[in-house]
Order: C-alpha cells, then sequence, then structure tokens
C-alpha cells in the first residue's frame, strides 16, 4: 500500500484562502486504508475548513466527493460533469492521484492534501513503515526476504555496516539493522551458507535514477 | 446512626426506589397525602391476606447482624467510637450520616487510627453460641480497612486483629494480599477480648497478647467490631410453620449431595439462611434453587404465563413524517422549572408535527392509553417523547407505540428533566429555553428515522457441556430434568473427573457411591447424550444457534453438534507438589492420596502424622487460597483420630480456613487432640528423610524455638490447578485469569455467566470449591441456561452496524476495532458484520475509514440532524 499522511492544515489553508469554492476528493484505496485521504478524512477535512473560515466571516462552498481511485480515468472521469463548479480542488489521494487529476482536468487548481510517504505495511493501527522503493529489480529472493534496498540506511547489498551495533541501526536506536535482520532470517531458514555469496553491483537503472518509469505490457493492450 | 425522616427512601440502590412513610416517626398531618400529585398515598390501607397455591417454594429470608450489646466487655453501645461493621459500611456511604466523610461518632473527628476486631459473634460458642464462621467478615473488613484509607484525609493506620484471616474466595487472597503489602493495612493475629475507653479522649484501648504470648497494649480512635452473621428467632417460627428442619444454629439443614434443598420436598433454600456466604455464593444459590424448583414444575413450565398480542405492524416507509410529540410535566419534576405549554406549543410549529399534548406523568398508564388513542386518531407514524431518561423509560414507550402497529424504531425522546430541569432547576427561562432546543433536535431526527425489522432467530433447545465430573453431570442432569436435551463432552473414557479420586465428605458422605448414583442417573437419562474420549476442535455461530465440532474418541470420529448454550464445567486438579520430598519419599502423600490411604489400609499403622497446607497455594506461582485443602486436613486428621485415636496428628498452617459451619469440624479436631501450629510463609517447615520417618522441623511460636518431629507420614495440602483449557479457551473464545480459572460476566451479580453470551460456567473450572457448593453451582449454571433456553426465539435488536459493501475498501479498521470480535472481511473482499452476533456499540461505524459502516438508528444523518437543529439560526 502507498502510505501517506496528513498535512497540517494551516498548509492547507493557505492554499485555499484566496478561492471561494472547493472540492475535496478522497480516495477509497490506499489512503483510505492508512487513514489519510478516505471518505471520514474528506469529512473531517471539510468540517475543519468550514469551521475555519466561518470563524473569519468568509462565506466557502466547500463540497465533499471520495472516487473509488484516482489512479484511473474511468473514476476521474466522475468528476467530469461537475470540476467547472469549483476554483480548486483538494486531492487526498497519493501524488500519484493527484497528478492524474491535474492531468485530467488541466484547467482546474488541484492542490495536495496529503503528503505521500512511501510504499510500506501497517504494523498495527496507527503504525506504518516503508518495505519497498521499486527499485524495479527485486533481490528479495536473495536476501532472505527482507529488502536491503528499502530497509537498509545505506541500502548496502552485502552488509552489515560498521554501524549495526546489537542489532540496531547507527541512525536510529528504534530501528532494526535490515542486515541482522537478513542474517537471522538466513539463519532460521538454514541457509547462512547464502550470506557468504557476494551480491554483485546492482543495475540501478531500472530505479528511479534512471530517470521516470513506465511498464508497457504489449499483451495486454487493446 | 442518624435521625430519619417520616418519609423516606431506605436506601440509595433500594429496590423498588421508592419513598415508604416510617409509622413510628410519622405524627399523620396527612400533608403528604394531600400534596402527592400522583395521590400514590392511603393512610387507610390495611393489611391483606392472599392465598397463593405454588408447587414449589424458595425460601431465601437471608439474615441479621449479630448484635454484640450483650458482649459488654467490648464496650458496643456503652463507648460511642465503637461501631459494628454495619455502621462503619454506614459511615463510609455517600448515602450514609455522615455523607461519606470518615468521622468517628463522638466528635465527628476524623479517626487517625482504627481498630477491626474480628469473630465477633462468630467462632465462638463461650460467649454467643456461634460456633460457626461468618464467612464473610474478613473480606468485609479488608474492604472496609482499603476504602476508609481513601476516604481519610489524612494517614489512616487500619490494623485487623484476627485469629485467621480467612479469604478462601475466588481472588480474594490476591485482594488480602494487596491489602498488606500495597495499601498498608495491619493484620495481627489475636483474639480481642476487651476494650477499654480512654475518658479524657475517647479513645479505645485494647489489651492483646501477640504471637510470641508478649502482653500489649494500644490505643486507637475508634474500633469496628466485624460482626457475623446469625439467624434471627422469627425464621425459626416460620421454619417451624413450613415444616423445614434447622440445624443447630437455626439454619436450614440441607444434605451436601443435595445443598439447596429443604427436609421438606418441594421446598428449596438460599442465601445466608443455607448456611453463612458472601454475595457471589448466595446469588449462585439462588439460581441453583430456581433449577431445583423449575425441575418440580417443568411440566407446568410457561403455562400461567400471559402472552400479549401485538397488532400486525402498519406499513408507514411510504408516508410523509406525521410526529406526535408529547412533553411530560413529571409531577413537578420538570413542570415545577420548565414552562411546559410553552414547549408543547413550541413543539406544534415544528416541521411534520401534526400534535401536541402535554401529560402531568407521560408515563402513567392513563396517558399510555390516551397516547394509543392519539396515535390511531391522528395518524400519527412518529412519536417524540419530552420526558426524562430513555434508559428507563424508552422500552415502556416503544410497547405503547407496538400496540398501536407502529415500528418501536419510529419513537424518539428528549430528556428534558435529567439533563435540563434537575440542573438548570434555579433558572426557569433559560430551561424553558433548554427544553425547546432539546425538542427541536428530537423532532429532527424523528423527520428521519426508518422502520428496522428486528431479526427474529429460534432457539436451538439443546445444550452443549464440556466436561463430565460432578459439575457437568448435575448440570447436565439441571437442563434435562427440566425437559432440555444435553450433550456432555468428556475428555476421558469414564464420567467422574476428579472425585474418582475422592472418599467421602467432610460430613461423612460416601462420594463414590454418590458418583456412581449419578453416573448412573446420567446414563440412564433419555435426554442426555453423552460423548467420552472426546475433544473439542472447532465452535462457530452465536447465542441460541451454536455448532461445535467434536472429534470422538476412540476411533476419533468427527461430529458437529447444533445447541443453543454451552456449559463449561472442565474441573480442576490436585496440585502434584514439587515441594517437601514428595515423589522421593513414599511416605510424603496429598490429602487427597491420604484419604485413599485411610480407606484401604486404615491407620493402625501411623503413631504421628504431619501435614503441611498452603502447598501449591498463597505463594508467588499460585497467589489464590485453594479453599479446600483447611477442610481436607480436618477431614483426613478427624478420620485417622477415628481410626487411631492413640495417633498423634500435626498440622501445620497459615490460617485455618474451616469457613461457614466446617468450623465446627476444626472445633472437634482440636476437641480429639489434633496439634495446630502455625508457621510464616517467609520460614516454612524443612523436611528430611530419615530411617525413623520423615523429619519435620518447625518453628512453635509460643515457645519460640524450633520443633522437630519424626512422622510415619506427612500429608500435604497441595491446592488445586485449573484444568489446561488453553486451547479449549482459544477456540471458544473465552476469557481466562492468570491461573487458568475462567473469567465470569461479573464477579458478584452474574457469577455463573461469561460474557459471552450464551455460554455458561460451574464447578472448579471457576475456582477450586467443594463438591456440595459445585453441585449448587452447577445448578444455577443450568438454571441460567434454561433461563435462555425455554424462550421460544431470540429477537436480536435492530441496532446493529450495516457494511455497505461497495465503499469497503477491506481496510481491516473495524476488524481491528470491534470489541466482540465480529467483523470479517469476507471472500468479496468486503467487511461482513453478522447482526446476530453485533451488539450495536457502533464504534466501527465511528472508525471506518471509508464511511462504509452505518449503525441502524444511529446513522450519521440522524444524528447530525439533531446538531444542526441545536445550531439552526446560529450559524
Amino acid at each position: 500500500m502507498i502510505v501517506a499522511k496528513q498535512k497540517p492544515i494551516e498548509e492547507i489553508i493557505e492554499g485555499v484562502r484566496d478561492y471561494e469554492k472547493i472540492l475535496i476528493a478522497g480516495c477509497n484505496e490506499c489512503v483510505t486504508v492508512c487513514e489519510a485521504g478516505g471518505k471520514k478524512e474528506v469529512g473531517i477535512l471539510a468540517s475543519a475548513l468550514r469551521m475555519y473560515f466561518m470563524n473569519q466571516g468568509k462565506n466557502m462552498k466547500i463540497d465533499e466527493v471520495t472516487l473509488e481511485r484516482q489512479c484511473d480515468h474511468e473514476y476521474l472521469e466522475e468528476l467530469r460533469k461537475i470540476i467547472d463548479r469549483y476554483d480548486v480542488v483538494i486531492s487526498l489521494a497519493c501524488g500519484a492521484g493527484v497528478q492524474f487529476m491535474a492531468e485530467k482536468y488541466f484547467r482546474t487548481r488541484v492542490l495536495p492534501g496529503v503528503d505521500t510517504c512511501f510504499m510500506g505495511v501497517t504494523e498495527e493501527r496507527g503504525v506504518w513503515s516503508e518495505r519497498c522503493q521499486g527499485c524495479g529489480k527485486c533481490i528479495l529472493g536473495e536476501t532472505a526476504g527482507i529488502c536491503p534496498i528499502s530497509r537498509c540506511a545505506k541500502r548496502i547489498l552485502n552488509g552489515p555496516c560498521g554501524g549495526s551495533t546489537k542489532g540496531k541501526c547507527e541512525i536510529d536506536k528504534e530501528l532494526d539493522c535490515a542486515w541482522q535482520l537478513i542474517i537471522d532470517r538466513l539463519n532460521e531458514l538454514g541457509r547462512l551458507d547464502d550470506y557468504e555469496k557476494i551480491i554483485p553491483i546492482k543495475d540501478w537503472s531500472t530505479e528511479r535514477a534512471g530517470g521516470p518509469r513506465r511498464v508497457v505490457r504489449e499483451d495486454l493492450r487493446l | 446512626m442518624d435521625e430519619r425522616k417520616a418519609a423516606y427512601i431506605e436506601y440509595a440502590q433500594a429496590v423498588p426506589l421508592a419513598f415508604a412513610i416510617d409509622p413510628d416517626t410519622c405524627i399523620g398531618c396527612g400533608l403528604c397525602e394531600a400534596m402527592c400529585l400522583a395521590k400514590a398515598i392511603n393512610y387507610d390501607d390495611t393489611e391483606r391476606r392472599t392465598t397463593l397455591s405454588v408447587g414449589a417454594l424458595i425460601l431465601s429470608p437471608g439474615s441479621q447482624g449479630f448484635d454484640p450489646s450483650g458482649l459488654e466487655l467490648l464496650g458496643y453501645g456503652r463507648f460511642s467510637n465503637v461501631v459494628t461493621s454495619e455502621e462503619f459500611e454506614r459511615i463510609l456511604s455517600a448515602s450514609g450520616p455522615y455523607r461519606g466523610h470518615l468521622m468517628r461518632p463522638l466528635d465527628r473527628e476524623g479517626p487517625r487510627r482504627i481498630a477491626w476486631i474480628q469473630c465477633v459473634g462468630s467462632r465462638d460458642v463461650n460467649l454467643c453460641g456461634n460456633g460457626y464462621c461468618s464467612s464473610v467478615c474478613c473480606m468485609y473488613a479488608i474492604k472496609e480497612a482499603m476504602i476508609a484509607k481513601e476516604h481519610s484525609h489524612g494517614e489512616l493506620d487500619c490494623t485487623v486483629f484476627n485469629i485467621d484471616m480467612r479469604t478462601f474466595g475466588k481472588d480474594y487472597e490476591k485482594y488480602y494480599q494487596r491489602a498488606k503489602d500495597k495499601s498498608g493495612v495491619r493484620f495481627v493475629k489475636s483474639r480481642i477480648h476487651t476494650i477499654d475507653e480512654v475518658r479524657e479522649t475517647g479513645d479505645l484501648s485494647i489489651e492483646y497478647v501477640d504471637e510470641g504470648g508478649e502482653l500489649k497494649r494500644e490505643t486507637f480512635n475508634m474500633v469496628v467490631l466485624s460482626v457475623g452473621l446469625r439467624i434471627p428467632d422469627s425464621l425459626l417460627d416460620l421454619a417451624r410453620r413450613l415444616g423445614v428442619e434447622v440445624n443447630k444454629y437455626k439454619f436450614a439443614a440441607t444434605h451436601p449431595f443435595s445443598p439447596v434443598s429443604t427436609s421438606r420436598p418441594g421446598i428449596f433454600v438460599s442465601g445466608v439462611f443455607q448456611g453463612p456466604k458472601d454475595i457471589p455464593t448466595s446469588v449462585t444459590e439462588a439460581s441453583a434453587a430456581a433449577c431445583a424448583a423449575a425441575t418440580v414444575l417443568a411440566e407446568a413450565r410457561g403455562r400461567d404465563a400471559k402472552s400479549i398480542e401485538m397488532p400486525v405492524e402498519i406499513d408507514v416507509a411510504e408516508e410523509e413524517p406525521r410526529i406526535g410529540v408529547f412533553v411530560c410535566n413529571c409531577g413537578i419534576n420538570i413542570g415545577g422549572v420548565v414552562d411546559v405549554p410553552a414547549v408543547a406549543e413550541y413543539a406544534a410549529t415544528l416541521p411534520n408535527v401534526v400534535f401536541t399534548d402535554q401529560n402531568l406523568f407521560t408515563c402513567s398508564q392513563d396517558t399510555q392509553d390516551k397516547i394509543k388513542e392519539v396515535i390511531k386518531e391522528k395518524n400519527l407514524n412518529r412519536v417524540v417523547v419530552a420526558s426524562c431518561s430513555p434508559r428507563t423509560h424508552e422500552q415502556m414507550f416503544q410497547e405503547t407505540l407496538q400496540a398501536c402497529g407502529l415500528n418501536k424504531y419510529l419513537f424518539e425522546m428528549a430528556n428534558i428533566r435529567n439533563h435540563n430541569s434537575w440542573v438548570h432547576g434555579n433558572d426557569p427561562e433559560t430551561a424553558t429555553n433548554k427544553a425547546k432546543d432539546l425538542v427541536r433536535m428530537a423532532v429532527a431526527r424523528a423527520n428521519l428515522l426508518k422502520p428496522l425489522k428486528e431479526k427474529r432467530i429460534p432457539i436451538n433447545r439443546r445444550g452443549l457441556v464440556i466436561g463430565g465430573g460432578i459439575a457437568g453431570m448435575n448440570a447436565a442432569l439441571g437442563l434435562a430434568d427440566q425437559g432440555f436435551e444435553a450433550v456432555i463432552v468428556e475428555k476421558e473414557a469414564q464420567l467422574g473427573g476428579l472425585a474418582r479420586e475422592l472418599t467421602t465428605t467432610i460430613e461423612g458422605e460416601d462420594i463414590q457411591a454418590y458418583l456412581y448414583e449419578l453416573i448412573e442417573k446420567v446414563n440412564q437419562h433419555k435426554m442426555i447424550q453423552v460423548l467420552t474420549e472426546s475433544l473439542i476442535v472447532g465452535f462457530t455461530g452465536f447465542k441460541g444457534n451454536f455448532t461445535t465440532e467434536i472429534l470422538v474418541g476412540p476411533r476419533m470420529y468427527e461430529r458437529k453438534i447444533q445447541h443453543g448454550v454451552v456449559i463449561v464445567a472442565t474441573g480442576a486438579n490436585e496440585y502434584k507438589p514439587k515441594e517437601y520430598l514428595y515423589g522421593q519419599d513414599p511416605r510424603v502423600m496429598t490429602q487427597i492420596e491420604l484419604g485413599k490411604r485411610l480407606e484401604v489400609k486404615g491407620a493402625s499403622d501411623l503413631k504421628r502424622v504431619v501435614m503441611i497446607q498452603c502447598v501449591g497455594s498463597r505463594n508467588e506461582e499460585n497467589p489464590n487460597c485453594s479453599r479446600v485443602c483447611c477442610q481436607s486436613a480436618v477431614k483426613n486428621a478427624l478420620h485417622i483420630k477415628e481410626l487411631n485415636p492413640d495417633a498423634e496428628v500435626y498440622i501445620l498452617y497459615r490460617d485455618i480456613r474451616t469457613y461457614g459451619l466446617l468450623e465446627d469440624y476444626f472445633t472437634e479436631a482440636r476437641r480429639k487432640g489434633v496439634a495446630f501450629f502455625r508457621y510464616h510463609v517467609d520460614n516454612p517447615p524443612v523436611v528430611e528423610s530419615a530411617r525413623e520417618g520423615v523429619i519435620v522441623t518447625f518453628k512453635d511460636h509460643l515457645l519460640q524455638r524450633d520443633l522437630q518431629v519424626p512422622a510415619d507420614l506427612l500429608a500435604l495440602s497441595s491446592g488445586m490447578v485449573p484444568e489446561d483449557t488453553e486451547e479449549l479457551a482459544s477456540i471458544l473464545k473465552l476469557p481466562r485469569n492468570e491461573e487458568g480459572y475462567f473469567i465470569e460476566a461479573h464477579v458478584k451479580l452474574r457469577p455463573v455467566d461469561l460474557a459471552n453470551e450464551g455460554i455458561f460456567l460451574c464447578g472448579t473450572a471457576h475456582s477450586p470449591k467443594l463438591i456440595s457448593e459445585t453441585i449448587s453451582q452447577a445448578l444455577a449454571a443450568a438454571s441460567r441456561a434454561t433461563t435462555f433456553l425455554s424462550q421460544p426465539e431470540i429477537v436480536l435488536s435492530a441496532v446493529t452496524a450495516n457494511v455497505d459493501q461497495d465503499r469497503c475498501a477491506a481496510c481491516l479498521i473495524c476488524v481491528r476495532a470491534c470489541p466482540y470480535d465480529v467483523p470479517r472481511v469476507n471472500e468479496k473482499g468486503a467487511s461482513e458484520i453478522d447482526e446476530a452476533l453485533c451488539h450495536g456499540c457502533g464504534i466501527c461505524a465511528a472508525e471506518c475509514p471509508a464511511k462504509a459502516i452505518q449503525l441502524n438508528w444511529y446513522e450519521d444523518e440522524q444524528v447530525l440532524s439533531k446538531v444542526e437543529a441545536l445550531l439552526e439560526g446560529v450559524l
């Protein structure tokens, strides 16, 4: 899941202060699950803005909508008929959703309502953590199912480094050393010999470093 | 302790909570009769005789606190600051004479030092003839000391003078330890005979001999006499008239294997009249007596019950709302503050309100009839009552709607009393405006109410009993004798459980003969099915409709049983000691083993027997008292003395806990020469093996030196450990405490119910207990179960959560948030909430980030409409 967190209300207010007609658009996928941009959050943000502007003596039209997904044309099309009624849209989707909406509705200003953080998991309610950086070439098979790219501060492929102390990373006492986890799990799997194998230099061209990426599946195209 | 007015409410929690007139104080002025708006006072009322024809009788007449006036040396009645424990309860009570402030009677000063004197009127054959232990005083003394410390403004020193602390109930020992270690309550082992008053101060001086035999004197600001329970003479008279036998202490005579049956068939007994006991045991016994009575009356069940015919529901879903608003004066409760006519008039101006009225008492029968007429005459399809709390009156008004064919969920209340007139009594104008606001909010919601359908589910009238020991078998018979099928699931090859190892009760009753008869009865009963060598592997469903998967031995084939209730009776075992050379020296054995040995080999070869109490109980590993081991030791000691009067028996104990009528056996043991020595937990006896015997070394506190005794046999009074039910508990999702005993729904008020509806608990799976107590509890569990099973169907509240599955993001937040573990994400990837399991708490609806969940009757729109109506015109 893509994990996002709500932007500070002050920042959102600053962004919409000069407008009069606002649409807040939620997304029923990842941001709903991480409790940052679902229908409930849309309602809460709308109420907060209404209260704020009412106190300011400013009459604002603030409407709410939540789409199934903002990263698909068909769902975004649902806004076609109403989008012109608004000066600005606050999208509570991830960065992908915000951009796709902005691409589609070229003349309407679209503002992000959340800060998109990472691809990760729900550790427990209210706690999310990163698991994947989308490097384009997965090596989890070699690293006992634990990703050194997303979970090691240095992204090293043959760790641990000298900063690993009692299983924790030097950048944060709370943070597990990814390589300690890898070694522990290899041991558990009875494959500690694999640790001796040197992982070769990674081809980073499939990663962000190689520029913006696309996936094209000719077999699926219509 | 204080003057009482002529018109009074007995105490704040009295049922019914209504005023009474004390004829001793009333001067008959007639003012109340003239003032009473409800015309409830009738001076000319006279006693009436009524004859009822009944098939069974249950005696629960209770008891009285012992009156210590006769024990002159304690000074009660002479010294103001000596009070009984009952009076001290009143002192601590917020509704008591000092409004809950801790003060002593003489000068209303806050005491700094209080002493409790235990066993006043109990365990005392010499001065009052009450040889029994009252069972409850140790616990209430600790409780009073703890609460007194909370109520005290400064440091408070609490001392409890006792012979033994008898905290034998479930988790009671933990409470005692907490009082001692955490709250600093001091416990002194000494029986107090004399209290003197210090004349200048009103303080009280107590002289006592401590455990070392040293004479001491201490002064306290106040003394509380922990008075015991006694049966008043008036009950003796009742028992005589009913032909019910009583024992020498005037408690009803019962048999250990039929603990709630009196000597006269058809008459049953529960509570303290059966024997001294605490609240949980009394509540349990009350249910047990109900079971015994219902068994006799099984054929007649429901014959005299009146059923109410409800008209067919009118379909109003498509109609425009037509709302009737009824505003209540509640006598002067509301009308004395709020301008009720103005509120009613205002209500008439609200949207879709077609009728308004005001009533003196909207809850009275004649007003109900009036409302019914109006509903029909004006075609009302929504009703709002502005009066008091829905908690007490909603159901009644809903029944009024139903009687007119209106769905009961088309009703709304505005609480203009508790939330308004009672708190704004000094500002009538504001209160009237607030009443209007509350009514406007209620009408707004009423406009949006929809009829809801309550699901009716037939109840499977079969009960599943887990465990085939004395508890399980009695519970199964309790069901079956009332005409309900029972299935016993026993993991062993034979029925009987721990009782198979036991010989006789302390009263001398043959347990094996009883067990044989009980097993026969169970096996012969056509309504009982017994599955032995069986294991529960799956459990689904809800109250009234459970399905349990069982592997049935010896071939372990799988069976599925449908049933409406579960009774958990998994039992407990004797702890196998690791202490005192058990298992290493054959002369060391447990009390159960000793019981069997005495039966088989007698005691003629025993010259000296030592017993050690609290083995595997009251220690770090198992902080609780195992309740039964003191009486086991006394029982076996008496048996040894009976078989071989010359044998010496030494019992090393911490507190002897022969509660209730068991105390007589303790007295008898001492009389027969059984020697009792107290040991301290931090200085336990030391045991060594030697050729001449098992050498036991312990400290004698009176001699202040160690004694060494070679014994032919060392009996360990080992405690109880619950059967291993970890897996069962996880399959049935039942809560257990740290020691592995199941946790009842409410310690005092629902002692045999589990929090999971439709599941009940009895026997030693609940906590250690005697056979007679186990039988009572088994009957109680059966009674609670049949109360539920005897209904034809269950009506489920329509106030449950609903998932809009198209909107559900399957985020699992409802699954995690539900305190009852109800929502599931189904194969379609959406949350599903079983309305039969949903408690309607609304947590999931509030938490759902996709807003895909709504709680019926409290839909967002309905709740928010009230907020909007409140703020109407303000924004």
